[in-house]
Formats: structure tokens, sequence, C-alpha cells
């Protein structure tokens, strides 16, 4: 992405970073990307549960392990605080690393003079988990008073549940993803993975931007308060306003209709190979010329039932075989080619091994960065979709390094931010306020 | 209090649906002007529709989601639309390379308009590469991206999207994350710039751990659902029991079940073992499941919640409306009488806030129109 020389959009900011887990490292990962310094505090004898927590990055010769065997005997082998792999995906932006003892003084201290050198403090733990350690958002003002202070955790702080704790699928379910995905008359399919880590993090970058904007516009600093739930609702679009202005709720026997979306032939067909599919979506009459003419006009296609669009909607499981017969023939590739080229929207359902080793367009822009970590050397990670031309992001930041091993920009910290003497660091690490 | 955009114009351009993009920006207090065709914008044509009024340009409700906030602007031709465009700060559109310079609309034609101007181009693939030129709407993108691999019953069904256009709306909350950072360079430099925002990265981004386990075990993840159990109402509930956040969750996991009577063979001091935990699972799915039989569903997830628990009732997206917390948050606004999902985070100093109701077709366009007018130099 970005060399050397270019500027970049955040160039001085500094964030304070206390995140953990996903959700609020997603959003302190993207401000990384567009050139903030940003500084994670960390724990060694709390570390990040996505330090400690499989997929482990594997010594060479050595077999990963998923994360399905995620459990606290997992967690409790003593692994190396490096190789967590779903650390990787949300520390990048040439985040630092430095660990402080928070409950001791000399930590405190520590902690009170980074905020005084930084713009933005950012943390996802429990409600009141920073207030309790002295470190609440008055105190915060006073060390700095433009400060601006994002908190990022599964309820907010502010409300009567703040105390309700979430995790992905928590979220999901509290908000309606969950039942947004499913074909019409089964349970909800959910998401297998926790989409608002990622919504809530995006939503959180925003909500620094925000404050930063208005930062530069007043001199005033605030807090944020961001939770996992309401980043949620406007994403099912109308349905909200279709029960409150219209009374009718999504809770109903054709909701929600699995891949269909108003058009025909629209979802996803079995394509050669075990468990692959190609989805091709014609919403309109031109889609579905063109589709035609890309099959080759095969007979069935002049089916009297499929002349118009709604009479394909209303034959859609006739219609839907048809067109299988013809996708199972093909690659799901190759037929992602023929309908491509053909003027028909159509894509390969693709797997984390395909984007990573078989999509040409995600390595053309770009979307993998080979960065290197201390302990695990290189792995491919990601940044940001999208490409700025004055001021380009780039996944390793300002300073081009893979996501940090645990503390390791302590010296970076102590003597270059803080300016501190040899012998203020020594005390410091022999106070133990360094763990 | 004013929002943190106050003061800013910005004109979207939109056929693809990302106009999520600029409702962001106008709840930071910007001007969003919506240009429209004579005929309205396509999502006007999209439904659900008030009262059944299939058609109604400004009978959407999809449009009014997607756009409060916003002013409309009908444009007669490329004319104006250019005219308007060089009155704004950020042009926000879906045009690929060879549309906007066709139309003058691309990145250098506005900035020559318009010196500083940002463009936030909004496309399926990105501006460039192999497949820039390729169709998508969001069910490809979903596909491409890579949640359909993994979300679905299992794979005797086919792998499935959810609902309602989550990966243009990724693309959008980036677009305008873009936008903010490129008006924080632009207020330091005067310099503008061009944002390319692939959706299709977007989509590929957001499959939490999947990536990184196919780099550590050289497999990907399969398809699954979350298990769930069956609250005495019939409702699902996300019940899990996340050993790994620590030895607590167990105890009051515990503690709550022998509180209702239902721990049964999870009281035995094995389980007190985490191996033991892990190999046993179904035991304590079996126990959850009990505990829900005899709770409904609203209330079972606040006893999981009561005890540490992260539980969650599977809401259909308009049963948040009723959600007491979310309600004392202030989240959910009233805009001309009608309910809104509102602020996605509590700015006390710059609230997030929508200071109109959603526009109709060319509400704005003469004021808008004869604002711009009266701005540009006299010959």
């Amino acid at each position: 992405m970005g060399d050397a020389v270019s500027p970049v959009a955040l160039d001085g900011l500094r964030v304070l970073d206390f995140c953990r887990l996903g959700f609020g490292s997603q959003a302190t990962m993207i401000l990384g990307c567009l050139g903030a310094e940003v500084i994670r505090i960390e724990s060694t004898t709390r570390p990040d549960p996505i330090r400690v927590m499989p997929p482990f990055v594997p010594e060479p010769g050595e077999v990963g392990q998923g994360f399905g065997g995620a459990t606290l005997a997992n967690a409790q082998k003593q692994q190396s605080a490096n190789r967590g792999g779903i650390f990787y995906k949300y520390n990048t932006g040439g985040k630092r690393s430095i660990a402080v003892d928070a409950r001791t003084p000399e930590g405190l201290d520590l902690l009170k003079e980074l905020v005084q050198v930084s713009d933005v403090v950012t943390e996802s733990f429990a409600a009141g988990t920073l207030a309790r350690w002295g470190l609440d958002y008055e105190t915060l003002r006073e060390l700095r008073p433009d400060i601006i202070y994002v908190s990022m955790c599964g309820y907010g702080h502010v409300g009567p549940d703040s105390h309700y704790v979430t995790m992905g699928p928590t979220a999901q379910a509290l908000t309606g993803l969950t039942h947004m995905v499913g074909l019409p008359d089964r349970e909800p399919a959910g998401w297998s993975f926790s989409y608002l880590d990622h919504v809530g993090g995006y939503l959180g970058a925003f909500g620094i931007l925000t404050a930063l904007a208005h930062r530069r516009a007043t001199g005033e600093g605030q807090h944020v308060d961001v939770s996992q739930l309401e980043p949620a609702t406007a994403l099912g679009g109308a349905l909200l306003l279709d029960r409150s202005v219209n009374g009718r709720s999504s809770r109903r026997p054709d909701f929600p209709p699995g891949n269909r979306r108003g058009g025909a032939p629209q979802g996803a067909y079995r394509a050669l190979g075990d468990d692959r599919w190609i989805v091709i979506s014609c919403s309109t009459e031109e889609h579905w010329r063109n589709f035609v003419a890309a099959l080759g006009h095969p007979s069935w296609t002049a089916d009297p039932r499929f002349a118009t669009l709604a009479g394909r909607v209303e034959h859609a499981d006739d219609l839907d075989r048809n067109v299988e017969s013809w996708t199972e023939q093909f690659d799901r590739y190759d037929a992602m080619e023929i309908l491509q080229r053909g003027g028909v929207p159509a894509g390969a359902v693709q797997d984390a091994a395909d984007r990573v080793e078989r999509d040409p367009q995600l390595e053309a822009r770009g979307q993998f960065t080979r960065l290197t970590s201390t302990e695990v050397g290189e792995l491919p990670l990601e940044g940001v979709p999208f490409a700025l031309s004055a001021t380009p992001p780039d996944t390793g930041g300002t300073i081009h390094r893979g996501p940090p091993d645990m503390d390791e920009d302590r010296d970076y910290v102590l003597r270059e931010v803080l300016g501190l003497t040899h012998d203020a660091v020594a005390r410091l690490v022999d106070s133990g306020a360094l763990r | 209090m004013t929002g943190a955009l106050d003061g800013l114009r910005i004109v979207e351009l939109v056929d693809e649906p990302v106009e999520y993009c600029g409702r962001l920006l106008a709840g930071l207090g910007a001007e969003v002007i919506k240009l429209e065709p004579v005929g309205g914008a396509p999502s006007r044509q999209v439904g659900p529709f008030v009262d059944g009024r299939e058609g109604d340009p400004d009978a959407s409700l999809h449009f009014w989601h997607f756009n409060v906030g916003k002013r409309s602007v009908v444009a007669a031709d490329d004319e104006a639309v250019r005219r308007v465009c060089a009155s704004a700060d950020v042009v926000i559109h879906t045009l690929g390379r060879a549309a906007a310079k066709e139309r003058g609309l691309d990145h250098e034609s506005l900035t020559a308009a318009h010196p500083g101007v940002i463009s936030c181009v909004i496309t399926p693939f990105g501006l460039t590469g192999p497949w820039a030129d390729y169709q998508a709407d969001d069910l490809v993108l979903m596909a491409l991206g890579g949640s359909m691999a993994v979300c679905g019953y299992g794979t005797d069904d086919p792998p499935l999207a959810c609902w309602g256009d989550q990966a243009w709306l990724t693309a959008s909350t980036y677009g305008a994350i873009a936008v903010l950072a490129a008006l924080d360079h632009r207020d330091r430099t005067g310099e503008g710039q061009l944002i390319d925002v692939s959706a299709h990265q977007a989509s590929a981004s957001m499959t939490e751990w999947h990536v990184m386990t196919y780099l550590c075990t050289g497999a990907p993840m399969a398809r699954f659902r979350h298990p769930t159990v069956t609250a005495r109402d019939g409702k699902q509930v996300a019940a899990l029991v996340p050993d790994f956040l620590g030895p607590h969750v167990f105890k009051n996991f515990l503690t709550m079940l022998e509180a209702d009577g239902v721990a049964g063979p999870l009281s035995d001091p094995a389980f007190e073992d985490p191996r033991h935990r892990a190999r046993g699972y179904g035991e304590l799915m079996a126990a959850t499941q009990r505990l829900a039989d005899r709770h409904d569903g609203e209330e079972l997830f606040r006893l999981g919640q009561e005890a540490g628990l992260p539980w969650g009732v599977i809401r259909s997206p308009d049963e948040a409306l009723v959600d007491r917390h979310l309600q004392a948050r202030g989240h959910f606004v009233e805009i001309d009488g009608i309910t809104h999902s509102g602020a996605p985070f509590i700015a006390n100093g710059s609230p997030f806030s929508f200071d109109r109701p959603p526009p109709r077709l060319g509400q704005h366009t003469d004021e808008v129109l004869e604002a711009i007018e009266s701005q540009e130099p006299k010959p």
C-alpha cells in the first residue's frame, strides 16, 4: 500500500488503547491503518484473551489447532502470549505494546503520564472498570482537558442493563441480526461468527473520528459511549419502520426469505466439487436475457412460465432446479467467469482459503499485506478495504510492522514517548509496575 | 449543541445500496444533499411501503430508513449534477471510472471545479483490479466475501446470506470512516482526495477469526449454526457458556442452575475441571435446555445475564424497539411522529441526531439550487 514518504490521514494522532478482544481493537486497528500511533496497554498477568486463545499460529513444522478447542483448558496451556491467531486479525495498523500494572501506584502514575501525551483513550472493559482503577473520564480530563475518551463495551456505560455482557452472538440475537439469517419456516441459522464485533468496532472508529472533528472545530474533547447494540439496529433496514409505521413484525413465517431478494434465478447453486457453490442473482429482465445468452439458450429457458420476472419468481423452485442442472457441470470460478463475462451478477461462494489463495481481485487490491511480527514471523494480514489517493492507508501502520508481541515496545514508550531516563525506567521495573 | 460536521456540505449520487454512508454523515450535522433523477432514486421503489402504497416514491420505508436527515434535489441533467457537486465538500457516488469520467464526475474533474473536494466512491469491487467491471449485488458480495460459506444449517442446505445488504452497509460504514479521515487531512493541509471503497474487500474483512484459522490450521471453517436453546414460549435463546472467559463463568452458571433445581449431573465436582467440562459440553447444553423449559425467552436471557453470562434472546429486529436499555439510552427517536433507529453511540459533546425527516422526492430542489446560485461568483 503506501510507501514511506506518503503522508498519513491521522498524522500525529496518539491513541492510548486499553482494548481487548475484537470489538474495541477493531476500532483502533482502523485508526492505526490511517496513520495514528496506537499504544496498547497490556497485562502480562491477565493477557488479552485473544493473545492466548486458539487458533494458534503454529511453530515451524507444527500442526495448528482450530478455534473449536477454545476451552479454558487450552487457554491454560501456558501458551506464549504471541501465538493467539485472532489477535493478529484485530491488531494490525502498527500498534505498539507495553505492559503496565494499573494496580500498582507506579503503574497508575505511568498511565496518567501517558494520558497527558495522548489525544484519545480507548477501552473495552466492562462498564466501570477503568473508573475503579482511578481513570474515570473526569480524571482523564483533568490530566488532559481536550482528551477524547471512547468506551466500547457490550451494553455501553449508560442505562439500566449496563452490567450485562455480550459477545457477538449475544448482540446479534438481541438486535435481530441472528433472526435475519435463515430459511423460511426454519429456526434462525444466524451468523457463525461475530459480525457485530466488527460493526461495533467500525462505529467505534467512526465515533473517535467524530470526536476528533468536533475537537478540531471547538478545541473540546468528549466521552463517546459505544455499545454493541446500537450500531446494529440500523442494519435491519426498514424492518423497524415496518413495525413502527405499518405495525408489521418480521417475526412471520416467510421471513427471512433465505437468499431470495425478489429476483429469479437468485440464490446459491451447487457447482462441481464437494460443498462448492456459486451465487447467481438476476433481479432484472436484462440480467435474465444475459443469463439465457450466457448459457447458450438451453431449451428450458424458453419455458413460458419463465418469460417474465413475476413468472420466474412464482416458479422459482422449478427454475432453480434447471439452473442447478447447469451450474453442477462447472467449477464455481468457471461458472462465475462465464456469467460475469455475459453481464450476469454472479460469484463463487468463497471460504477463507479461497480469499487468501484464489481471489485475483483481493490480490490486486492488496487485501493481504505480508507483515512481520517478532515471534511469529511473517503473516498475510488485513487492514481497511479502501484506497486513499493522498494519504494511503498502511496495514502495518507508520512503522510497517505486524501486530506487537506482548510488551514489545516498552523502551520505545518509556524512552521515546515519555522521555524517561535509563534510571527512571530501571526504577519502574523494580517497582513491579511493568508487567 | 452542534454536530461535529455542522456547516459541511455532502452531495450523494448513488445507485448501489450505499445510502447508509450519507445517513451516518447526516447524523453528524452535515448538510447531505441527495441528488436524484427525475423519476426518483431506485431506492424509492424498494419496499416495504407505507400502508401498501407500492410504487409511491414518497412511501418507501426502505428509502425513509436510509435517507432520514437528508435533502432531496432532483437534477434534470448532468449539467445540474455537476453544478451541485461543485458546491460540495464531499461527493459520494457509485460510478465506475469510465462512467464517472464520461459524466465529468471523476475526481480530477470534481477537483478542477472545486479544489479540495473529497470524492468517496463506493463500488462492488473498487475502481481497480481484474474484477473492477464485474457486477455484484449484496448476495454476490456476501458469497465472494466469505460470510455465506460459513453461515447456514450445514452442508445439506445452501450457504446463506443475511437479509438486508450487509456487505453494502459495511462498505458504507467504511466510506463514512474514510470521509472523516480525509476531512482530518483536509483541515490540516487543504488537500482533498479520492476515496476508493471496495464492497468486496469490506465483505471479505468481516469474518472474524476465519482467515486466521485458515492460516493457522490450513483448513477453512465449516458452515455451522451456533447452538441455541428453546425457551418455554418457543423463543430461541443464544445461551453460551464461554469457558474461555474465566473460571467464574461455570461457577455462576452452576449456581443459577442449582437455584432452579435443574443442575442434574453438573453438580458432580468432576465438572469443576475445565477439561471434564470440555468433554461433557453436551451435559452443559442439556442443563441449559432444562432451565429454558421453565422460563420465557426474555426472562431466560435476563436470568443468564444477571449471572454474568453473555446470553441473548433471539429477537426479530422490531422486537428490539421495546428493549428497556435501548430506550433508556434514548436510542430510538421520533421524527414527525415516526420512530426511527437513532444514534449509533452516545456522544454528548457532539450528538448524533437527524434534524429532518426523510425527504419527499425533490422537496429541496428549489431552495438548494437557489442557495448554490447565490453563492456562485457572478459573471
